[in-house]
């Protein structure tokens, strides 16, 4: 059995690190870590012999920075520097949206607010702007959508980069971050007179299996009843096209999507009521396709059956990568909820942290 | 000569000074002189196009920046510029 489970749990007021051992029995919660600021992304590095939490701090103050723990979350300091800006860009850094590993122990990506890429290869101590997606000919005119212009989304396939943009869409680069295209066909909009525009999507969030190569399951921004279904897609193709697969959903509207770590067919969804963002109905349920998003099943044991009107944002939910894998999710109203056998049973691990931006789960 | 004096949350951009002699005879120019000789702590202060971070509030003397000359008020030996976080946040 693995020595513990370890969730990283970024809130609006800083970041807090939960621990258990491998049988998930009891959480030990620490922090608040940071000066009580949003901690919209988190990181748990297990790529060295030794797991090293990153987590952003974004503060209103005294701008962006980024935490660093080599202590499995006892104790953090900031890097030595931060993504930034060149004075001449005329940007600044809004917010720090994502923090993803790259192609070895030290490189890492980082997605921001406005939606730019930055790259460190010395584990966070220098940034340099990623060009291609930064200073796309579009990156001008993308529009912020309600959580901000973010790009909150990186998924590393070798030399291919998916990115998530809201509101920009899916930009994929095939040249190991170099140049980026949008890739967009078959992700619709409900917001512009064009339904399926080339670019300009409200991309909510991207996930992938690295078993099925060119496959993709994307969140969109669904919920409009003029253009059913385009809130839940996949693509098999490397994103280059998307199909709906939200037949059968209570709603296509969410934040967060997840692959199985060892099934690639079976994603998991949280179907929100679009106008409020909450549980549709005062239910709350996790949605699980086995079928690659054929059908769905929903997953609610152990949740309220009703009065129940939680978010769950874009970075909320995760699953451990156990035999048999838990899932995390984190609500804007500051419970942590988990669900054993893959969502069948779900239980309440914390009930009043703060408003919840980020989780994220390893098993070290 | 005038002074920079400095939150609690920023002195550890700085070796831990509550204050900080400039010979810069304007805000701009303090701040500047900031950015040379700290660009860590000056960062915390500026973002990357020089604009005072929004939520934070500087004083000459016991004037708001604003209610002077803004960046370009100007400071005589004596003077101290105060960096403070305004009263925000929920």
């Amino acid at each position: 059995m693995p020595d513990r489970v370890l969730l990283t749990i970024g809130t609006k007021k800083g970041l807090f690190v939960a621990q258990a051992p491998g049988s998930r029995g009891k959480f030990a919660l620490r922090g608040p870590f940071g000066p009580g600021v949003d901690v919209y992304a988190s990181l748990i590095d297990t790529r060295g012999r030794r797991p090293r939490i990153y987590a952003s701090s974004c503060n209103p103050f005294f701008g962006m920075k980024i935490l660093r723990s080599d202590d499995l979350g006892k104790t953090f300091e900031e890097t030595k520097s931060f993504p930034a800006f060149s004075k001449e860009d005329g940007r600044a850094l809004k917010n720090i949206w994502s923090l993803e590993p790259g192609s070895d122990e030290q490189d890492l990506w980082c997605g921001v607010e406005p939606a730019s890429l930055f790259r460190s290869r010395d584990g966070g101590d220098s940034w340099e702007m990623v060009a291609g997606i930064s200073n796309h000919e579009h990156a001008r005119k993308w529009q912020p959508g309600a959580g901000g212009l973010c790009l909150h989304t990186i998924l590393p396939d070798g030399e291919r980069i998916h990115l998530g943009i809201s509101t920009g869409g899916h930009y994929l680069s095939e040249d190991g971050g170099r140049t980026f295209a949008p890739s967009n066909k078959g992700i619709g909009v409900g917001f512009a007179p064009d339904p399926f525009p080339e670019w300009g999507q409200c991309v909510h969030k991207i996930a992938r299996h690295k078993d099925a190569p060119g496959r993709l399951y994307l969140q969109n921004h669904g919920g409009f009843p003029d253009r059913p279904g385009i809130g839940v897609v996949r693509s098999d193709d490397h994103g280059r096209t998307w199909r709906s697969i939200a037949k059968g959903l209570p709603s296509d509207f969410g934040f967060p999507i997840l692959v199985h770590p060892h099934e690639p067919d079976t994603v998991f969804v949280l179907p929100l009521e679009p106008m409020t963002r909450t549980c549709p109905g005062g239910s709350p349920a996790v949605w699980r396709s086995e079928n690659g998003g054929g059908s769905w099943k929903k997953l609610a044991g152990g949740f309220p059956q009703k009065e129940t009107f939680f978010t769950v944002l874009r970075d909320s939910m995760a699953i451990d990568e156990m035999k048999s894998p838990a899932l995390y999710f984190g609500t804007t109203t500051g419970q942590l909820w988990m669900g054993r056998e893959g969502g069948e049973k779900w239980s309440c691990l914390f009930e009043s942290l703060p408003p919840i931006h980020n989780v994220k789960v390893a098993v070290v | 000569m005038a002074t920079i004096h400095l939150p609690t949350a920023l002195r550890k951009y700085c070796g831990g000074a509550a204050d900080l002699p400039v010979s810069a005879t304007t805000v701009r120019a303090a701040l500047e002189e900031l950015e040379r000789s700290h660009p860590s702590l000056h960062r915390n202060i500026c973002d990357e196009t020089g604009a005072v971070r929004r939520h934070l509030n500087v004083f000459v003397n016991s004037d708001h920046m604003r209610d002077r000359q803004g960046l370009d008020t100007a400071l005589a030996p004596g003077d101290v510029v105060t960096i403070l976080a305004a009263v925000s946040g929920g």
